[in-house]
């Protein structure tokens, strides 16, 4: 290896020891995080009563347990917050001290958001393993080809996350509360993502357009690979898709970055 | 290429479109439909060049530019027009070569983790900018000692008092050994102890590595200690560069000469000492003149002639008197660069 790729991996990895220290550093509103983001397991709770009749279109009683601890999962797995940070630090020029060191503040960001994950996932566990226990466990994919698909679409999950975000966050260079805007953002994803309702039960023509949203993309698709409910054919369209998000919102993310710098300080900064 | 100066800007010019309301309810629901405008020019047609090793002060009130000259030199801030030069670098293009050659402090904004000890924050810079591990540990040792924070870089950043914290935020922004030093505002807020704590670390890191310094700062004392170079910066423009002897000076050309006389003096001696500068004091034990800097030795003479002279003094204005009145006098000391020989 390079010295030069030694040097990039070093900085990775110190910026990675970094984010672990914080995460720790902030535990308690780590697991209020956790707590804030349960709304699946209400879900659950909700439409497994709806479901005590009889199957509510492909799901029944135990589809919809399995459908919703996976939405927790991966609600966990692909968590960011760089758009509060980010925010924040462009409003009060905290940035600055980011922009004066010789490693992309996206970089540091993208750290030290992944190295919380595992405390994260360490936290919401208890959560996730009392509801597995209450409600009876989730049918997961037997697949192997599906299982070798999870951790690769979990992480443009999370990329989607991150580049929304972020793209939303370096609205802050020009508005002064680019945050809320990403609360507009939320309340999207709460109802299309497929966070309250599996977008399969969508009535028909919204489904459809639903399933082509990032916001799917980025949670109901992940969701439905994990739990075994896509042929390979729709696993390798979506991730296709996820790819096209990915792309075009990050495209995004780096115009607002590029721009935003340039307008940078306007703030008093 | 040792005289290629270390910092070089050519007509800099930063504008900032900044929107303007008038107070109240109404005015603000119209803001929200119809905003108004205004374009501020914070830097007009700046240059001037330092030299490596410089100690500069930038002077000016607030809103004067020179913060947002010294976020331009960092690279912070991207130029509207004009050109500047750091380390044969365009600043604003931020390359990883430059940033590992310069540091920027702000009395006001933090590099430190705010949960975390100093420590975690210097070793990320440790390795986001290259530096040596034997290097890193001796730079650590001789700062933390000449700080006196050997205890304190190992407690969460939010338990320090403010001097503490601004003792860390300078190791984190030395241990890569920065070519260039830009502060602005290093002291604000701290007492006068403190003050001189960080102002001493400061020179005592100039000496030794014989860095370029650039310093804004409202203690003046700062600046009158630090800086041998002074750039009096006001409403975006340069107004003066010379030394602080030389700006007093020229705002203040008359020296105070003062001392204690053991009569009240009669009406002959009072004209007398009229005629040669301006009477500050004719008290009954003290008298002041001010007079023009070559007159002094006559003055000087004439009143260690006085029955009972004692206490001579001979004096430059208040260094914080010439601010004001710089300020105060705004637009009418338009004096270009280099301004030396102002006496």
């Amino acid at each position: 290896m390079s010295a030069s790729g030694r040097g990039r991996r070093s900085k990775v990895a110190a910026l990675w020891r970094l984010g672990v220290a914080e995460a720790s550093a902030y535990r308690a509103s780590l697991l209020v995080w956790v707590l804030a983001t349960t709304l699946p397991l209400i879900s659950l709770v909700l439409w497994r009563a709806l479901a005590e009749s009889g199957p509510i279109g492909d799901y029944d009683q135990h589809g919809f347990d399995s459908y919703f601890i996976a939405a927790f999962v991966v609600r966990q797995l692909s968590a960011s917050w760089v758009v509060w940070d980010l925010d924040r630090q462009i409003r009060t020029g905290e940035l600055s001290a980011l922009l004066m060191r010789p490693v992309h503040p996206v970089l540091h960001h993208a750290m030290t958001n992944l190295s919380a994950l595992p405390l994260r996932t360490a936290l919401a566990a208890p959560v996730g393993l009392a509801v597995l226990l209450a409600t009876g466990g989730i049918s997961i994919t037997e697949d192997p080809a599906m299982l070798a698909l999870v951790v690769p679409v979990l992480a443009l999950a999370w990329a989607i996350n991150f580049v929304t975000q972020l793209a939303i966050g370096c609205l802050a260079f020009w508005l002064t509360k680019a945050a809320a805007l990403y609360d507009v953002w939320l309340g999207a994803y709460v109802v299309l993502a497929g966070y309250l309702v599996p977008t399969s039960l969508f009535p028909a023509g919204l489904a459809e357009v639903a399933r082509m949203l990032p916001f799917h993309a980025a949670l109901g698709f992940p969701v439905e690979l994990l739990i075994g409910r896509l042929s390979v054919a729709e696993a390798v369209a979506g991730i296709g898709l996820q790819l096209v998000w990915l792309v075009a919102l990050g495209a995004l993310a780096a115009l607002a970055w590029r721009w935003g710098l340039r307008a940078y300080g306007a703030f008093g900064a | 290429m040792a005289d290629k100066p270390a910092i070089s800007l050519a007509r800099l010019d930063k504008r900032f479109r900044v929107s303007e309301r008038e107070p109240g309810l109404w005015p603000a629901l119209r803001a929200l439909f119809r905003r108004e405008w205004v374009e501020v020019e914070a830097v007009r047609e700046l240059s001037f060049d330092i030299a490596r090793g410089e100690r500069v002060g930038f002077l000016g009130p607030n809103g004067a530019g020179k913060t947002t000259t010294l976020k331009m030199l960092a690279g912070l801030l991207h130029p509207s027009g004009g050109r500047a030069e750091v380390l044969g670098f365009e600043p604003a293009r931020r390359r990883p070569e430059f940033l590992r050659r310069v540091a920027l402090v702000m009395g006001q904004k933090r590099q430190l983790s705010w949960d975390l000890p100093a420590l975690d924050t210097f070793e990320l810079n440790r390795v986001v900018f290259d530096v040596p591990r034997g290097l890193y540990a001796e730079r650590l040792d001789e700062m933390v000692e000449l700080l006196d924070i050997g205890e304190v870089v190992r407690r969460p950043v939010r338990t320090l008092s403010l001097g503490e914290r601004m003792k860390c935020e300078l190791v984190a922004a030395l241990l890569h050994g920065p070519e260039v030093l830009f502060l602005d505002e290093p002291t604000i807020g701290m007492d006068v102890a403190m003050q001189l704590a960080i102002r001493e670390f400061i020179r005592e890191y100039h000496r030794r590595h014989g860095a370029t310094l650039i310093l804004t700062s409202h203690y003046m004392e700062d600046v009158a200690a630090l800086c041998e170079r002074i750039l009096v910066i006001d409403e975006g423009r340069l107004r003066f560069d010379g030394s602080i002897d030389a700006l007093v000076r020229r705002i203040r050309p008359l020296r105070r000469v003062a001392i204690r006389s053991g009569a009240a003096l009669d009406d002959a001696t009072r004209t007398g000492l009229g005629a040669l500068g301006q009477l500050a004091d004719a008290g009954p034990s003290r008298v002041a003149l001010d007079v023009a800097p070559a007159r002094v030795p006559e003055v000087v003479a004439r009143l260690l002639a006085l029955p009972g002279a004692r206490d001579l003094e001979v004096q430059d204005a208040p260094l914080e008197e010439v601010m004001r009145e710089l300020f105060s006098r705004r637009g009418e000391l338009d004096a270009g660069p280099g301004e030396e020989g102002a006496r």
